[in-house]
């Protein structure tokens, strides 16, 4: 009997995000019934994508221990990049996409070089990429809002056997990583780094190059996602990607992403994360709650929610752990 | 220290050096009889804020006098600095766009202090402590007046029905959006046999935030029919929202959304010319850019130090009626057949 309450609480336990997830959706569902509706949902996974995308990039790089603020900088100057040459040439939307993926490489690589070769702690280099992306981005653009032709917000609009393509651009995005963390040596070798990096190191893993392509992959991520959010706006302002780090970082850790590394996973979790904090403002826009209770509502679930996981974490690592028990 | 690290510091001390020689030489280069005004702003983002900012510089120039563009990039806390850097180049006269009312309120006593003139475009400061040159629309009744006009085509169209009405408002720490907000629920107050409940959606002036919300609460609310944005530059957003919803119709179309929104800008004009749009509260641009920089060289010119004086833009509202008199009158005009 004991056994099976324990088991339940354990299995209750280790699925908190989605009941969080599904609880705030039923709660929003009730004060709104049209929130319940499917167009309801693939709305909010359509706004929830570009964050998604970027988020599932940052998830990688909590996971060896690192973070990256630089990704609403990257995701800015990158969308300038691609949005000026098809202003000034109309290339075409391919190319200008391989352009805004090309600027985001060179931010993961710089951040990687300096993380891993460099050794400056992370926090402090992508703070220092944030702070000069956002002054390259704003010296391309002379701070004006860069405007993108019908060829780029068609594809924002566009749909996939009757899914929007900024999902569908998001379930790919998260499956390839899911494929990578989960499946792959360079996956295992992402969690050792994260668990330990001179345990990683002594166990033969090459930790300077995983941890630079996590600094990659977010910096690709980022810029990827920049389109994708392009796509659906048709223009890039000065303000564009401002505090997505956050956003982004809120996602992976609201989807069970631990600051320190080693532990979290983009599916389910920052899939969940990403949905979850798009849902709670769809929602509080839904209900019409008053505009100035919003973002203390906002907060208030995501910090629930936050403190849901680490209550969690302590309840399943005490219920994981083996009594040894004295003999009198 | 290994080799690489220290080819980056000296990497970055020759950029820092580079930047404190620039600005050295600049400063050196202003002329002792020449008049030097710094300009301040936040961003280039909007259209409207692109014609003021060409409406200033190119007229200060035309008349002689050295203009320092500081651009603080939605920076509230930088735009200080650069205001306190300006000063301590001992320029004539400061005009600034700032980010919210309390930090115009920092940086003019800063100004203050240092005797030298200041004016604010546009943007009030949240009190009136310290004394400034203001130029400020009168943002409240402006929106009031689109608005009107707005519920004066519904009530044409609906014979007794009622509306159900959603504004998109705009960042709740800029007064003139409060401003803004404030004109349509007067509107709504004044007539509340017309509309329903207004939906509000925040936009934080951020794009991205106003489709995010604006998509949810037109989920919720499929029913909208009557949408007053609080400012044009959103237009673009509305439009994409509206469209696959099969509510971005032609004034004269059933299904049309009675839109109106607030600037002028050549969007909103354009949207009017082709009938989607019924109304637009109007800046009058050129006057605040003309009048704030008449009332700063006056004062240069007179020697008064802390010059106070609030001025207003009555503005007005561009209407499908009364567009064919008053079209030549929006900026957004003028700045569409300049191009």
């Amino acid at each position: 009997m004991g056994s099976l309450r324990q088991g339940t609480l354990t299995a209750v336990l280790r699925n908190v995000p989605i009941l969080m997830f599904a609880g705030t959706f039923v709660v929003f569902g009730l004060l709104t019934p049209r929130f319940l509706e499917y167009q309801s949902l693939e709305n909010i996974a359509k706004q929830a994508s570009y964050i998604g995308i970027i988020a599932v990039g940052e998830t990688v790089v909590l996971l060896t221990a690192g973070i990256d603020l630089s990704v609403g900088s990257n995701m800015y100057v990158s969308a300038v990049a691609a949005g000026l040459l098809m202003e000034r040439f109309a290339i075409s939307p391919l190319p200008a996409l391989l352009v805004c993926l090309t600027v985001g490489l060179l931010f993961g690589l710089f951040n990687a070089f300096a993380v891993t070769r460099l050794h400056i702690i992370p926090f402090v280099v992508t703070l220092a990429t944030q702070f000069a992306g956002r002054g390259l981005g704003w010296m391309l653009s002379k701070s004006r809002a860069v405007t993108f032709p019908q060829s780029v917000t068609g594809l924002g609009a566009a749909e996939l056997l009757g899914i929007p393509a900024p999902v569908v651009i998001f379930a790919v995005v998260v499956l390839l990583a899911w494929v990578v963390l989960t499946r792959t040596t360079l996956g295992r070798q992402i969690y050792a780094v994260g668990h330990g990096l001179e345990a990683a190191r002594k166990a033969g893993v090459d930790t300077r190059r995983v941890q630079a392509t996590a600094y990659i992959i977010c910096g690709v991520l980022a810029s990827l996602g920049g389109f994708v959010s392009v796509a659906q706006l048709g223009n890039v302002n000065s303000g564009f990607g401002q505090m997505v780090e956050f956003q982004a970082i809120a996602a992976a850790v609201l989807g069970g992403a631990s600051l320190f590394g080693g532990i979290g996973n983009v599916f389910p979790g920052t899939v969940l994360g990403a949905l979850l904090i798009q849902m709670v403002w769809a929602g509080l826009v839904a209900t019409r709650t008053d505009l100035y209770l919003q973002p203390l509502i906002a907060a208030a679930i995501i910090f629930l929610a936050v403190l849901l996981d680490s209550v969690r974490n302590t309840v399943l690592a005490r219920l994981g752990r083996h009594n040894i028990r004295v003999e009198e | 220290m290994n080799m690489g690290k220290l080819l980056l510091i000296v990497a970055l001390l020759g950029a820092f050096g580079v930047v404190v020689g620039g600005v050295s030489c600049s400063r050196r280069g202003s002329g002792e009889d020449q008049l030097t005004i710094c300009f301040g702003f936040q961003d280039l983002e909007t259209e409207f804020w692109v014609a003021g900012h060409k409406a200033i510089t190119e007229t200060l120039r035309a008349k002689g006098i050295r203009v320092l563009e500081r651009n603080a990039n939605q920076d509230a806390n930088r735009q200080l600095e650069q205001i306190r850097d300006a000063i301590a180049q001992e320029v004539n006269g400061i005009i600034i766009i700032p980010q919210d009312g309390e930090s115009a309120v920092t940086i003019v006593g800063e100004a203050n202090r240092a005797g030298i003139p200041i004016a604010v475009f546009n943007r009030p400061p949240s009190d009136r402590s310290n004394p400034a040159l203001v130029i400020v629309a009168d943002n409240e009744k402006i929106a009031d007046e689109a608005v009107a006009y707005m519920a004066k085509v519904a009530r044409e169209k609906g014979k007794g029905r009622k509306w159900k009405p959603l504004i998109v408002v705009g960042d709740l720490g800029d007064r003139n959006a409060v401003a803004r907000r404030k004109g349509f629920f007067n509107v709504m107050e004044r007539n509340p046999d017309l509309f329903e409940t207004p939906i509000e959606v925040p936009s934080k002036w951020d794009p991205a935030t106003t489709l995010a919300n604006l998509e949810a609460a037109l989920q919720a609310n499929p029913d909208v029919d009557f949408l007053f944005t609080s400012s044009d530059f959103l237009y673009p957003q509305i439009k994409a929202v509206l469209e696959p919803l099969g509510k971005w119709k032609k004034i004269d179309e059933p299904g049309h959304v009675i839109l109106g929104g607030l600037d002028g800008d050549s969007t909103a004009y354009t949207l009017m010319k082709e009938g989607y749009v019924d109304a637009t509260g109007v800046q009058d641009l050129f006057f605040e850019a003309n009048t704030i920089m008449e009332a700063l060289l006056t004062a240069i010119e007179v020697g008064q130090k802390t010059p106070e004086n609030w001025m207003e833009d009555p503005g007005f509202a561009l209407t499908q009626e009364n567009m064919a008199e008053r079209a030549d009158e929006m900026w957004g005009y003028r700045v569409l057949h300049d191009e």
